[in-house]
């Protein structure tokens, strides 16, 4: 076993990228909001109207942009709960598959995924020629791209697997044991799901709804390809770092939506903390 | 399904029970929903139609063919591969380094470690990614492949140093103190003792990483500073009309991912 010191010296060139690149990056980043731009010039002073610009220029999209957000975590932490729980009470042995499956669609695909929901929901996309060859309807439906809810569909998709592993991994802890002494003394299958799985999986589906929330609220490309007119927050942010070249008012929103997004999870926890508790 | 369970004790005594039926249903739903959207894009990538639809009526390899020729790709697959590459050897050895130290540290300290080390992967990369970009300006570092690997290494360490160091809570050091004691160097007795218990972890995450890397989008965007990307090529010619051609270079970025992540899963036995 190495020394303590050795092991501080093992992991430093680790934290020198952490720290050089995310620390330093955060503190910087978070300074340039209270900066101004003048003559396409960033200039070092001290001022709050980016964040008042934030509050006052940007509400309605942030508003927008949370809704959807929450709508968003929300379906992908239930039907991932509901997918965590098949693989760890019921699918026995599929289980170990039905985790792979998870697995392999995590890593790797968020722009192809984009893309393929593009190609199936258009007019003359998949979902609608399958249909239409089905015989269930006569015409496209054209309203299932460029819309809201072709967002909420392809970014549930993609981050479901962000809400089924932790969830999944909290469920692990519960015995068979537990279930069962619960069933055997008379509780009905909804009050073991509401006094014993929940509560325990409490951890995994707080990290998954997070996860699923916040990677919602910063998403650009999702809204920007399969959206259509709405423009969700991120949309707003990327071009102040392209085209619009105002890093300060970038970074005040950046920090702002962060923080709303924090307040809002903190009421969320404390909602969940709620449930199954005696 | 599981005996022990009441559900399994009722599916024993009356055969498949409604509930279970269906449950199975919806679970095959999900894995159909779950995979489709990729399969579709493999399966489109051999149509031979022009618009990316049902029925495919005959199968050709016309679009890989025009991926070939068409002029960005060469340059674009190559950056993929240099930038994979870089960030898969560097988060290996920089991660494997971290994980080393970490067990050497009390359990709990190394866990808060850890978990602060994680704390990029849980914010929107739209977030890192201008953040890097206003920080990598300010340093006047030249924008290009090598920022790029510097930004991956910034959510792929995370992964390496989780799964190596998973493997190495494990691990028995007095197997390594005993080579030591017949006068093995410390870097000799890591490369016989440790190295060989660790290295499926080791390239296991390494292969993460590389699949993480080949897939971002967001974060090579802005710090790529100008140059093309096998994901950039994809979102430029999603932005324009898509032509089935962007279905091949999908498909090779996903079939290369998952195939990289099977070999991962199966060397490390991560199970989330």
């Amino acid at each position: 076993m190495l020394s303590r010191r050795g092991g501080y010296l093992l992991i430093l060139p680790a934290a020198v990228i952490y720290g050089g690149l995310f620390v330093a990056a955060a503190i910087y980043f978070f300074t340039l909001s209270f900066w101004s731009v003048r003559s396409f010039r960033v200039v070092a002073d001290f001022t709050l109207k980016n964040y008042v610009k934030t509050f006052t220029a940007y509400l309605g999209s942030a508003e927008t942009t949370l809704l959807i957000a929450v709508a968003i975590a929300l379906s992908a932490t239930l039907l991932g709960f509901y997918y965590a729980w098949l693989i760890r009470f019921r699918a026995g042995s599929w289980a170990p598959a039905l985790l792979f499956i998870a697995l392999i669609t995590l890593f790797g695909g968020y722009l192809m995924k984009i893309y393929a929901w593009k190609t199936m929901l258009g007019e003359s996309g998949a979902i609608n020629s399958a249909l239409m060859a089905v015989g269930l309807i006569d015409r496209p439906i054209s309203a299932l791209l460029y819309s809201p809810a072709a967002v909420i569909i392809t970014l549930t998709h993609f981050l479901l697997p962000f809400a089924i592993l932790p969830v999944f991994a909290s469920m692990r802890g519960i015995t068979d044991a537990e279930i069962d002494s619960a069933r055997d003394l008379g509780a009905s299958r909804a009050q073991v799901l509401k006094d014993i799985v929940v509560p325990r999986a409490r951890p995994g589906i707080m990290a998954g709804f997070s996860l699923c929330f916040l990677i919602s609220v910063g998403d650009y490309l999702t809204p920007l390809l399969v959206g259509g007119k709405m423009a969700m927050f991120g949309q707003l942010i990327a071009p102040q770092f392209g085209s619009f070249f105002n890093w300060p008012l970038g970074s005040a929103m950046s920090f702002s939506i962060l923080a709303v997004s924090l307040a809002i999870l903190a009421l969320v926890y404390a909602a969940l903390a709620r449930i199954g508790r005696p | 399904m599981s005996v022990t369970t009441p559900a399994g004790v009722g599916s024993l005594r009356d055969g498949l029970s409604f509930r279970d039926l269906a449950h199975r249903i919806v679970g095959g739903i999900f894995v159909l929903v779950l995979l489709s959207p990729l399969i579709l894009v493999v399966l489109f990538a051999f149509s031979d139609k022009a618009i990316s639809n049902f029925p495919i009526e005959g199968w050709s390899l016309r679009w890989w063919r025009e991926m070939l020729d068409f002029e960005p790709f060469p340059t674009a697959l190559l950056n993929s591969l240099k930038i994979g590459l870089a960030v898969g050897v560097l988060a290996a050895v920089i991660g494997t380094m971290a994980a080393l130290g970490l067990v050497a540290l009390p359990a709990r300290r190394a866990q808060l470690a850890m978990t602060i080390f994680a704390l990029p992967l849980m914010l929107p990369p739209l977030f890192i990614g201008v953040m890097l970009l206003v920080w990598y300006l300010f340093l006047k570092l030249q924008l290009g492949l090598g920022t790029v690997v510097l930004s991956h290494l910034l959510f792929t360490l995370p992964f390496v140093i989780i799964v190596v160091y998973a493997r190495l809570a494990s691990f028995d050091f007095r197997t390594v103190e005993a080579a030591r004691d017949l006068g093995a160097s410390p870097l000799r007795a890591f490369i016989d003792v440790t190295l060989p218990v660790i290295r499926p972890m080791v390239i296991g995450a390494a292969l993460m990483a590389v699949a993480l890397s080949v897939d971002d989008f967001v974060l090579t965007s802005f710090t790529i500073g100008g140059g093309n990307t096998l994901p950039i090529l994809v979102m430029s010619s999603l932005r324009r009309s898509v032509t089935p051609m962007t279905n091949a270079i999908g498909a090779m970025l996903i079939v290369s991912s998952i195939a990289s992540t099977l070999v991962a899963l199966h060397l490390t036995r991560y199970r989330g």
